[in-house]
């Protein structure tokens, strides 16, 4: 029974702690974002959106990372159109495990 | 060359020679922008706002004097920005910008204030490391014929991330008929942030020259 109640328990707290581990996160590919001064545009839209927790723009891959708020989904389709709005164009929109934390931990890392 | 020839072929090769451009004369939908250019001879404000990814209206102020000071002009005007075609690619992006003006023109070489139109074209290429852009502007009224030409070329030493100032190096060339016989030339350092756009010069004849721009 002890052994039965923590087997449970384990994987009660499995489950439990999966969504923290995986980051709902997308990853952009647009064309055009050569400035950052006029790539502040996708920024400040895409923060804007309900669902968004936040927004990281990489410049020099050309890739622009989202990360939504928990319990919340992203809209690819909203996320694009705000691209567009913004004045550029989008290549490829993948899901991706890292949160934008990590991403701006790893961009940092090769900086230096 | 013959001065009329000279002028001609400055404003086509500003427009030929400017295939891509940095900041275009707008932001992006639902944004305001704020532009200045300020120097002894040239004091121009701007501010539009983005009613579409396109398309974008606004106001200019703009007093320009003559190269001895003895002329000066006022213009203000209510400014439409469009932007007619843009190509995104996966290093560069490349514009052609159309602006029309209309408004008032003031001088203190006529009595009355006339009707100025200013229709414009701007093309512009850029990288993050490359930039060359071509201006040519009409500034008519009756009797008055102040067309206006630019070209600029610029480069950046390096590249950097989104949050870092990257400076740049700009040369820009431009003239403007009925105030100057000179062709300003201005070498600038231009330094960009995401939040700012701000380039600052000197020219040929030691003027100092300030520029900026600012999305909110």
């Amino acid at each position: 029974m002890k052994n039965t109640i923590t087997a449970i328990l384990t994987l009660a707290l499995a489950f439990t702690a999966l969504p923290s581990f995986a980051a709902n996160t997308m990853k952009i590919t647009v064309n055009g974002m050569v400035c950052a001064f006029c790539a502040q545009g996708i920024e400040k839209r895409i923060s804007k959106m309900g669902a968004t927790k936040e927004v990281f723009v990489d410049l020099k891959k050309k890739t622009i990372a989202v990360e939504a708020k928990d319990g919340q989904t992203l809209d690819g389709k909203a996320i694009t159109a705000e691209i567009v709005d913004a004045g550029y164009d989008v290549v490829k929109l993948e899901p991706v495990t890292q949160s934008v934390a990590d991403i701006k931990a790893e961009m940092l890392k090769g900086r230096k | 060359m013959k001065p009329r020839f000279r002028n001609a072929t400055i404003g086509l090769l500003a427009t030929l020679a400017s295939l891509p451009a940095l900041c275009g004369p707008m932001g992006f939908k639902d944004s305001w922008m704020a532009m200045g250019d300020v120097s002894p001879n040239w004091q121009e404000v701007f501010f539009n706002y983005a009613l579409t990814p396109r398309d974008a209206v606004g106001f200019s102020t703009l007093s320009m004097r003559s190269d001895d000071g003895t002329l000066t002009r006022r213009a203000n005007e209510a400014v439409f920005t469009r932007l007619v075609s843009r190509w995104n690619m996966p290093d560069a992006q490349a514009n052609v910008w159309f602006l029309a003006g209309v408004g008032t023109l003031t001088g203190n070489d006529f009595a009355k204030t006339k009707t100025l139109a200013s229709p414009g074209i701007q093309v512009d290429y850029e990288t993050t490391r490359f930039y060359v852009s071509g201006a040519a502007r009409l500034y008519r009224a009756d009797g008055i014929n102040h067309d206006y030409a630019a070209a600029r070329i610029g480069f950046s030493f390096y590249e950097v991330d989104y949050d870092q100032v990257q400076p740049w190096i700009i040369l820009e060339v431009r003239r403007m008929q009925g105030l100057s016989d000179k062709t300003e030339v201005t070498p600038m350092l231009r330094l960009i942030h995401n939040r700012y756009f701000v380039e600052l010069g000197v020219n040929t004849d030691r003027q100092v020259r300030a520029n900026f721009m600012y999305t909110f």
